[in-house]
């Protein structure tokens, strides 16, 4: 067997072996523990003991769990409350510092900031902020309204989290729409003020279509880390989940579910499959909408 | 050379297969014979010890492993946050040290597993060596044995501002005594600040039901009581305290932690707390230091709570002997005294706590809360029962949310708690 015929004997099976490695990673980091969750959805295992296969049951006692409705109504909620936020504001952001004018990388610089901060910290900074001796209490006692239970109430707390959220998102998307606006043609802009188009009605005819497949982008992407939404409410309303637990989110409730010595791993990871099957189906809306739109 | 789908697929499941074994955990305990040399490397692991007593468990180790030649001590320290799922993922993963630091509440269900040793048959020897109350604190309801070596005790008094006593009008130098004068003066502390100043920070956790007198488990250990008639009470008391903002609004969300806060900054006037915190107060409260008063914790059962900790042998260590004589040498009375001069902790060893530096006062608040908190300790009991999980403790904690914000009835709320606690417990088995 001369050299050039090993060669192309060995080729076939080449893709494979550059594959190999990582094949493994994704085997043994995603498939393994996505398939072992989906298994343990029918089982009744904890923590510490390997369990039995129960079938549904799991799945039917979340039917009757009110805990899982909170967490399924907040969640939501929550995609209901930032995802059109987190697709326009960061639009419009990165419309106002998409212009070369000097300094204008500080101002891009400052609305990432919040994107790199750790979470825990920026937790932390809402949480005195919001106290009802915190800052914006007392501000709001300055101007006479009185203090608001920001972190006591039900509804306020999940709408403080939704802001923190938001707020920290802005950055991240605000980056991805202004590579969409690089590429938007200069020529189309020209063109719609020559015919008399004002600002506004540029931006509804020109940018906003030309940059349509970013938009459907960022709402795929923030509508998914929404839904599975926990550090956030986590700091804000406690381990507890706010008070009674009504802030409790689905992921918020699986790691309580879950975690810990008496954790029941079964249960939680019927919780974990309902999560993934309506992110899939929110992706799926969201594409299959943009699809409609197109055609 | 062409590998085949089969193969490949094969190889990747080879390669994942062991995975799957983790968590497998539930083996039977193992021998509990505990005889033989004592010798070989083990792992120790402390909860959030390494910050302030590093020198002081370097020591320890050294001269163990100097009374003992041939053993070495390896020392693992973990945060504080989240103690409860590392040791979990260990015990799951079969990675567990050979001696843990753990609490009663982190035994049970390690012990159920098979994964603590019994030390009622590998070191019966030295139980005499402990109070009876602390070396029972490990115990399990439903299971024979013992499997921790108590370790150090805590209690504290409950710390009061006597400035914010001084301006509802209340005698600051006549702290209440009992729960009827603690609820009066709460109430008449919201009243008279126009509810900006609340009394208390924290809704009533199982240790409040168990210190008030509410029976929280029958004795066979299968179900829980807290629902019954005592209970009802002391949530309704709450419930006027949380109307009248006696209770602060915050504290259906609050931690030991942020009510701890509270207290620093003077927006609550009481708080419980330990001979540690004093401390705190001096370096980080110094006006609040000055008005600082300290009274004893209220109970209607005149026992305080007591807060156990101890150390657990793993059952599946392979060097018993060397874990075992390790975690009787950082339990026994001379460790355990070293241990409570250097911090605010309490021996649970016989005898020590009547040592002079638990018994004689020098004037300094330190010493009289020592002194005092050494004394209850004698009668003092840990409240919380070994079989109350996390979730069950997010149970009562809701329950009692629902009750204070008036979407159920006390006795409601405390009905669907025990319903949901005793569902939890049917569950660990």
């Amino acid at each position: 067997m001369n050299g050039s015929t090993r060669v192309r004997r060995q080729l076939p099976s080449s893709p494979w072996l550059f594959a190999a490695p990582g094949l493994l990673v994704i085997g043994a980091f995603v498939l393994h523990p996505f398939v072992s969750t989906v298994v343990n959805a029918f089982t009744d295992r904890r923590t510490l003991v390997p369990g039995e296969f129960v079938g549904l049951d799991n799945f039917r006692e979340l039917i009757h769990d009110d805990m899982f409705w909170i967490g399924l109504r907040n969640s939501t909620l929550y995609v209901v409350g930032v995802v059109p936020a987190l697709v326009v504001l960061p639009l419009l952001l990165a419309l106002l510092v998409q212009k070369n004018i000097p300094g204008i990388t500080f101002f891009r610089s400052a609305f990432y900031t919040p994107v790199v901060a750790s979470i825990v910290v920026v937790g932390l900074i809402w949480v005195w902020l919001l106290d009802e001796r915190g800052l914006v209490n007392a501000l709001l006692e300055t101007v006479g309204v009185g203090r608001v239970g920001f972190l006591s109430d039900q509804w306020l707390l999940l709408l403080s989290a939704m802001t923190v959220t938001v707020w920290k998102g802005l950055g991240y998307y605000m980056i991805i729409y202004l590579a969409a606006l690089a590429n938007v043609p200069r020529e189309l802009h020209e063109a719609a003020a020559v015919d008399g188009a004002g600002p506004v009605r540029r931006f509804l005819a020109v940018t906003v279509p030309a940059v349509r497949s970013t938009m459907v982008l960022v709402a795929a992407l923030s509508s998914v880390a929404a839904f599975k939404v926990f550090s956030e409410v986590y700091l804000l309303a406690g381990p507890s989940g706010g008070p009674a637990g009504e802030d409790t989110t689905l992921v918020m409730l699986v790691q309580r579910t879950g975690t810990g010595l008496s954790g029941r791993v079964g249960y939680a990871s019927a919780i974990s499959v309902v999560v993934f099957v309506v992110t899939v189906a929110l992706m799926l809306l969201v594409l299959r909408a943009d699809r409609r739109e197109e055609s | 050379m062409r590998i085949s789908r089969r193969v490949l697929a094969a190889a990747a499941v080879i390669a994942v297969l062991p995975l799957s074994a983790c968590g497998s955990g539930g083996d039977d305990g193992g021998s509990a014979d505990a005889s033989g040399k004592i010798e070989g490397d083990i792992t120790f692991q402390t909860w959030n010890l390494r910050a302030n007593f590093k020198p002081y468990f370097e020591g320890l180790i050294a001269e163990f492993e100097k009374q003992y030649p041939g053993t070495d001590v390896k020392w693992i320290d973990q945060p504080a946050e989240g103690y409860a799922d590392k040791i979990s993922a260990d015990a799951a993963g079969g990675t567990l040290p050979d001696v843990v630091n753990v609490s009663p509440d982190l035994v049970a269900p390690l012990a159920k597993a098979g994964l603590a040793l019994d030390l009622d048959k590998a070191a019966r020897q030295y139980k005499k060596e402990y109070l009876p109350g602390a070396w029972a604190g490990h115990q399990i309801p439903g299971m024979s044995g013992t499997y921790a070596f108590p370790w150090y005790l805590n209690t504290g008094p409950l710390f009061y501002n006597k400035s914010l006593f001084d301006k509802a009008g209340l005698d600051p130098d006549q702290p209440p005594k009992t729960y009827d004068e603690l609820f009066t003066a709460a109430l008449r502390i919201a009243e008279k600040t126009d509810g900006e100043v609340a009394t208390l920070a924290n809704v009533p956790t199982i240790e409040d039901f168990g210190r008030y007198g509410v029976p929280l488990m029958n004795k066979e250990g299968t179900g829980f009581t807290f629902n019954d008639a005592k209970g009802v009470e002391l949530l309704t008391k709450y419930k006027e305290l949380y109307d009248a903002k006696a209770l602060d609004p915050q504290a259906l969300t609050a931690t030991p932690e942020s009510s701890g806060k509270k207290f620093l900054t003077g927006a609550v006037a009481m708080n419980p707390g330990s001979a540690l915190d004093l401390g705190n107060f001096k370096k980080q409260a110094p006006n609040l230091y000055k008005n600082i008063g300290i009274t004893d914790q209220i109970t209607s059962t005149g026992h305080v709570n007591m807060y156990v900790m101890g150390v657990m042998v793993n059952a599946q260590t392979e060097r018993k002997p060397a874990a075992v004589a390790f975690a009787h040498f950082v339990t026994d009375a001379e460790h355990q005294m070293s241990f409570a001069k250097q911090v605010a902790i309490f021996p649970s060893t016989a005898g020590s706590l009547d040592d002079p530096y638990f018994t004689q006062e020098d004037g300094t608040d330190e010493t009289r809360v020592r002194v005092a908190a050494a004394q209850s300790l004698k009668t003092a009991v840990n409240y919380t029962p070994v079989l109350f999980s996390e979730q069950m403790k997010t149970e009562l904690r809701n329950a009692v949310a629902r009750a204070l914000q008036g979407k159920e009835s006390p006795k409601e709320a405390l009905d669907n708690a025990v319903k949901a606690c005793d569902r939890l417990l049917q569950q660990q088995g």
